[in-house]
Order: C-alpha cells, then structure tokens, then sequence
C-alpha cells in the first residue's frame, strides 16, 4: 500500500459483485416462498454469505498482512459473547417467548 | 498532473510499513463498529422473536422496492470502489477519478433514494413518536419495529454520508495534489474499507427490515 501487494484482477471483483447481486434475488425470492420460520435462517444465511464476500476480497482479508484476520475476527469474537450470554439470559426466562 | 513523491511519515521505516499499519488501524474501528451494529441486530432478534407477528404485520409497509435499489446501489459502489482502488495501484489516474466520482454518485443515489423513502414513510404515518397511527390488526410491538428501522437506516444514512464526505476528500484533495499514487495509495484502501463495511451493515438491514412477513 504501497501497500506492497498485489492487487486482485478487476475480473473477480465483478464475478463477485455478479454473486452478490444474484444471491439478493435469490434472497428477495425466498420471502416470498412461505418458508415461515425457516426464512429468517435463509436470508441471514444469504447475508453472511455476502458479507463474507466482501470481507475476504472487497476488504482484501485473503491479502496480507495476516494479522488483519485477527482485528478482523477481534469484532465477531466479542460479538459472540454478546449475544451467547445475552441469549442466554433470555432463553432461561420463564414464558420467553411467549409463542412457543 | 501532479504525483508527489511521498515519504513516509517519521515513525515507519517505509511506506509499506505505514500503510499496514493504516489498514490495521481502520480494522480496529470496523471492529468497534462491527459490536455496535451487532447489539442494534441483537435488539432486533430478540424483539422478532418476541413479537414475530407484528413485526411480520408492520414490516409489510417497508418499501421493498426502494430496499432493493439501494442494495443494488451500494454493492454496485463496493465494486466502483475496489476498481478505483485497482486503478491507483496501476498508476491509472484517470480510472482511479472516474471510478471514484462513480461511487459518491452511487453513495448520493442511495441516499436519494432513502431520502424518498423516508418521505413515503411519512405518508405512511410510520414514523413512532411523531407521526404514528396503528394500522389494523396491528399491536404496540409493530412501532418497535419501525423504532428499529428508523435507528438503524439513520445511523446506516449517517454512515454512509461519512463515506460519501471521506471519497470526496480523496477525489478532490487528496488525488488532485498527487497524493494518491501507485507507490501509495493507502489512504484510498483504507476509505474502501470503511465503505464496504457500511456495505455490509446494509446487506444484513435488507432481510432484517424487509424481508419479514412478505409470503
């Protein structure tokens, strides 16, 4: 940067950009299919997926230097106690959530 | 056309050095920002998951359209973007100005296109606390659902007005005075990291506001 490493070719970055406009329809077309409470789990998987597209090669994580993975992962690492431990408080209260 | 020979600052032995370490530095702040967004979905999730029909009732009136083309925007500005940065680092000036103008007007559309939708919003009398009225079949949970959306899409607005104001900046300082060159463009990589990672809070907004409730 210099970063001193080679950049990728433009042609990925538009074959990525192709997924991640098909993998919107494809997430678009699932609310509309009655998956009920499967589709939440559909379209947020649909989600990662492309956020990890854009991570890896927009945000060039694949590159060096490797230590990027680390402040990279740092934000989802924390991310998971907050929500394992935070689930948890609620999943142990009783009559939450009242629907099931 | 200028193209400073640029040195690196006093601290680093060269300008690789440098530029890592601005790339690792903006990493931190994504990091912060990742926790951020993600306890504003946790409230989300967790408010669906209590009050899944509602949230599916009130989300009906989400402008699926307007959604859409702004997903499409803002993916389309990722791609301008690395392309520009790709551009600076083949010493392709000309590419590197027009791709750049072509992701703050992609940033500009996305925001004109929130814009109409907030105004569609306000017609719709979904706006809690200021312009509110419960539709049929509707409970109180459905206005946490457009609580949510109105903190989360306007924080997303503000975000990216930041993104558009940091291209700008490179576009008409930083590359105007040759400060953007093929043997250093960390500061342009360093901005296309924070815009695609406002990329990417949109990509998880989409479903979460709306998707829900549309079968």
């Amino acid at each position: 940067m210099k970063s001193g490493t080679e950049r990728d070719p433009a042609m990925l970055f538009i074959v990525a950009w192709l997924v991640l406009i098909a993998l919107t329809g494809i997430s678009i077309w699932s609310a509309f299919l009655g998956l009920g409470m499967y589709a939440p789990v559909v379209q947020f998987g649909i989600a990662a997926t492309q956020a990890s597209i854009v991570f890896v090669l927009f945000m060039r994580l694949k590159g060096p230097p490797s230590l990027k993975w680390i402040f990279a992962g740092s934000g989802f690492f924390w991310l998971t106690f907050l929500y394992g431990l935070s689930f948890t408080d609620y999943a142990t209260r009783q009559g939450w959530p009242q629907h099931f | 056309m200028l193209s400073r020979t640029i040195a690196p600052e006093i601290q680093y032995a060269d300008l690789s050095q440098q530029g890592e370490t601005a790339q690792l530095g903006m990493w931190v702040f994504i990091t912060t920002e990742t926790l951020f967004f993600g306890a504003l979905l946790f409230t989300y999730f967790l408010y669906r998951i209590s009050y899944p029909h509602e949230f599916a009732i009130a989300a009906k009136d989400a402008v699926l359209w307007c959604g859409s083309i702004n997903i499409g925007l803002i993916m389309t500005s990722s791609l301008t973007m690395v392309l520009a940065i790709n551009a600076a680092a083949e010493g392709r000036r000309r590419a590197l100005i027009w791709w750049l103008i072509g992701t703050a007007f992609l940033g500009l559309g996305f925001l004109g296109v929130k814009g109409y939708e907030y105004h569609l919003d306000f017609n719709d009398r979904v706006v809690p606390v200021i312009n509110f009225v419960m539709k049929p079949g509707e409970g109180p949970a459905s206005e946490l659902f457009w609580v949510f959306y109105w903190v989360a899409t306007g924080l997303h607005a503000i975000h990216m007005t930041i993104g558009i104001c940091l291209v700008l900046y490179m576009l008409l300082w930083r590359v105007r005075r040759g400060e953007i060159t093929r043997a250093y463009y960390a500061p342009l990589e360093v901005v296309g990291l924070y815009w695609s990672f406002v990329d990417t809070v949109w990509i998880f907004l989409f479903p979460a506001i709306y998707l829900v409730g549309r079968a």
